[in-house]
């Protein structure tokens, strides 16, 4: 076992690259796709159906495309981190389950919306409770991830628990916590893409406000929770390099005060900005609190990678790949750059 | 029952259900891909316009199958993990890298050029264009290739060592280039054109039929069928190929399809019967009731008259496959694989007696019938195929190393049976969904009346110069192109 780092270690470095990799993946496609399902639970508290597909119209182009984050977070995991795929995956069934399920049902929901007439109330509904249970089931599985799951004892140890392991009052809360940050982002996703004049983009402003403080108390408290109940983050947070924490706390608070600003003057695409850097310093936060663990108390990074010829081998051939994919997707943001302009803008729905 | 345990049973039903609910799609993604790229690279070369129409016709339907095959495909990347877990970290160090290929060189390309393809009409060149659809083809045949690499080394797991329960790669070469892996990906690559040229067949043929612009719709009936005349012949060498590798490197999942249980006969010869039809009794280890034809055996697997194949007899109990299904399966594919050759055939009889023309065709219709009904047959194959494939390799799950009972999660019977359950609902919703849009699209026909785009149009920039009552209604000024 090797719990900890070891920096004169080319394997350790490679390994740890990965696990940023994948932490960058996993709060892209948070920050992506948590709009649109937030958009999606917003629209189950707002019962005009032509409302309902302005909403869904506005993410036409680009929901699956967010999507896509997360396969690749699945293939670079298991690609570089079975072990944590083989027992994570496992120990968390249910929820992702949950979260599948959700993501099929708001698929179909999105397609089907668009070219029905008489089924259309179901396919609102389909699309709203897609979104909520994609939230909801995800923010648990965070939550259970961060409490760590007993393993078996063996030569290969694998999630060693029952069903249910996944379940406490501190996942349950983390889902809650997720379906109001979810809220909030759709909020402020809804007030960037509809048109000033109209309806829905005043409706959003009191569903945004409303989600802000709630958020507030959801994620201080959720905070407060980790550092009671989790000895990993208060060793951290309370250890040698207190004033990091403070610090970063004072950053993503300015960051805060700047999106209600945002919000308040009309900036809404900035708005929009401020929230995904919230989110992504919270996100680097967790993971630096977390090292050196992949799971906290369960299996470390450098126990959990894939044996080094493995890792080398992904890692070789995604330094050939890597560069090719970069410069078809720049090419691909130049020949649709007009779109971006355009993303802006959905009128009234009556 | 080849394993007493209830939980593998079900994890294996679990997992046949949503593999068998996703090799629906990606199939004929590769197939209409490459024909795509085939009509669009027509349309550039002839400068027909009718080329382009049908093009962008069968591009809708190309769009909406592969939204399907993500749905589904999502939740097959997570199931290894969920249903299978001390497989998926035993196998990680091979099996994962190789499934990290497929979701970042395959999955991520494709779903750049698929945008590309999609949303840059009218963007992008012409030829731009067409390299865009060159791209989504050569990624999807990519993405299949990693994933026939990943299932046949399940099948000939060579160039691995066990070490401290993980099966870390010692020849990269041999993992990866396994000798079932040389015959099953060129099997399953023309599969995926079989299928995709069945499907642009029997929509053509169903236009030709209802007489919708039936000489249009003579173009890609005409290219499909007559590709077909290659394709479906050379299928059947292929099978005949990966049947002679089974035999081979999986004696025992090759005497399961043929239901083959004896060595040698009473009398001490080789048995070389082939059985056209049996019911296997597992528990004897013999066949209760066969029709069996001496020597086809033989002929099959060995291409000799005479010759030692081996039976299931040779096999301990526990470590024979069911044969039922793989033996049924099989027997199916190939009919079906042999009745679709039988259908390009008679084209190219019909076509070098002059017959395959718009007029002759409709007034002697049944042509175009058996056509249009034949599009089911390829995916009865693909889904009969894998069924012989997977079940043959039992109770194995990576061949010789690990059973499935050892690979399995260990799972509450209760959470497997809400799976099972969940997921056929949700994937008959996919599926349902899939078919309602094919038909309404094929129903509402190509778009003959929208002016052709020709390279890089000017579109408008703002707001203001749209028409006015797209914003108004508050319809996006993007969506996917309208059905």
């Amino acid at each position: 076992m090797q719990h900890v780092m070891d920096f004169t270690n080319g394997d350790h470095w490679i390994t740890l690259v990965w696990w940023v990799l994948i932490g960058i993946f996993v709060v892209i496609y948070i920050i992506l796709d948590g709009s649109d399902l937030g958009a999606g639970i917003y629209s189950l508290f707002h019962s005009d159906s032509k409302e309902k597909g302005a909403i869904m119209a506005s993410m036409a182009g680009t929901w699956d495309a967010n999507e896509t984050w997360l396969v690749i977070v699945g293939g670079a995991l298991f690609g570089t981190f079975p072990m944590v795929y083989g027992s994570v995956f496992h120990y968390l069934m249910i929820p992702l389950m949950f979260v599948l399920w959700g993501i099929i049902l708001r698929a179909v929901s999105l397609e089907f919306h668009h070219y029905s007439k008489t089924s259309r109330k179901y396919w609102d509904w389909g699309f709203g409770i897609g979104s909520l249970m994609v939230a909801f089931f995800a923010g648990v599985s965070l939550g259970a991830f961060l409490q760590g799951f007993p393993m078996t004892k063996g030569e290969v140890p694998t999630f060693g628990g029952s069903y249910l392991e996944f379940l406490s009052p501190f996942s349950l809360w983390t889902g809650v916590t997720a379906t109001i940050a979810a809220s909030l982002a759709g909020g402020v996703y809804i007030r960037a893409r509809f048109d000033r004049n109209s309806d829905t983009y005043h409706k959003a402003l009191k569903w945004t406000n409303l989600m802000f403080y709630l958020a507030l108390v959801a994620i201080l408290s959720t905070v407060i929770w980790t550092f009671v109940q989790f000895p990993w983050a208060k060793s951290k947070w309370a250890g040698p390099y207190w004033w990091f924490f403070v610090l970063s706390g004072a950053v993503v608070l300015f960051a805060t005060w700047s999106m209600r600003r945002a919000s308040h003057d009309k900036r809404d695409v900035a708005a929009m900005v401020w929230l995904a850097i919230i989110v992504f310093i919270n996100f680097a936060i967790m993971m630096i609190t977390i090292f050196p663990w992949f799971v906290p108390n369960t299996i470390t990074i450098f126990d959990a990678a894939n044996p080094s010829n493995s890792t080398g081998a992904f890692t070789y051939s995604m330094l050939f790949f890597i560069p090719v994919m970069l410069s078809y997707n720049f090419y691909q943001a130049w020949v649709f750059r007009a779109r971006l302009g355009k993303l802006a803008g959905y009128g009234d729905h009556d | 029952m080849i394993d007493p345990s209830l939980m593998t049973d079900l994890a294996r039903l679990d997992f046949a259900w949503i593999t068998s609910m996703h090799i629906l799609y990606p199939p004929l993604t590769i197939g209409l891909a490459t024909f795509l790229f085939f009509s669009e690279w027509r349309w550039l070369k002839t400068n027909d316009d009718e080329w382009y129409r049908l093009t962008r016709f069968f591009e809708k339907l190309f769009i909406i199958n592969f939204g399907a095959g993500v749905a589904t495909g999502i939740t097959m990347e997570m199931s290894f993990g969920i249903l299978f877990a001390p497989f998926s970290q035993a196998a990680g160090p091979f099996f994962g890298n190789i499934l990290g290929y497929e979701t970042i060189t395959a999955f991520m390309y494709e779903a750049g050029f698929i945008g590309l393809m999609i949303f840059g009409w009218g963007k992008i060149s012409k030829k731009m264009h067409l390299f865009a659809t060159f791209n989504v083809a050569l990624s999807s045949m990519l993405s299949a290739m990693w994933i026939l690499v990943a299932n046949s080394w399940m099948q000939t797991p060579t160039g691995v060592r066990l070490e401290k329960g993980l099966y870390v790669v010692d020849n990269w070469t041999h993992a990866i280039f396994n000798p079932n892996f040389l015959t099953a990906f060129p099997h399953m690559l023309i599969a995926c054109f079989e299928i995709g040229l069945f499907f642009v067949a029997s929509i053509s043929a169903w236009m030709i039929y209802k007489n919708r612009h039936a000489k249009m719709f003579m173009h890609t009936l005409t290219a499909s069928i007559m590709a077909l005349v290659i394709v479906a012949p050379l299928q059947v060498y292929m099978g005949d190929t990966l049947g002679r590798t089974v035999a081979k490197y999986d004696p025992a999942a090759l005497a399961a399809m043929e239901g083959h249980w004896h060595t040698y006969n009473a009398d001490g010869t080789p048995n070389t019967s082939w059985n056209v039809i049996a019911w296997p009794n597992e528990e004897k280890g013999t066949n209760d009731f066969q029709i069996a034809i001496p020597h086809v055996l033989s002929l099959l697997e060995d291409h000799k008259w005479v010759s030692t194949v081996p039976g299931l007899d040779q096999f301990k109990k526990a470590d024979r496959p069911p044969v039922v299904v793989p033996f049924y399966s099989f027997r199916i594919m190939a009919a079906a694989g042999a009745a679709l050759m039988l259908v390009a055939f008679w084209a190219l009889y019909l076509r070098l007696r002059g017959q395959f023309t718009v007029e002759k065709l409709q007034s002697r219709p049944w042509f175009l019938r058996v056509v249009i009904l034949s599009a089911i047959l390829p995916y009865l194959a693909v889904w009969t195929g894998w069924w012989t494939r997977e079940v043959a390799r039992q109770p194995w799950l990576i061949n010789g190393l690990m059973r499935t009972s050892e690979g399995v999660s260990q799972m509450s019977i209760g959470a497997e049976i809400v799976w099972f359950i969940g997921f056929m609902l949700f994937d008959i919703l996919v599926w349902f969904g899939a078919w309602y849009f094919f038909s309404k699209v094929i129903r509402k026909g190509p778009d003959m009346n929208t002016d052709v785009i020709h390279g890089v149009t000017p579109e408008p920039m703002h707001l203001g110069d749209m028409p006015h009552e797209e914003v108004a209604e508050g319809k996006p000024l993007f969506e996917r192109p309208t059905l």
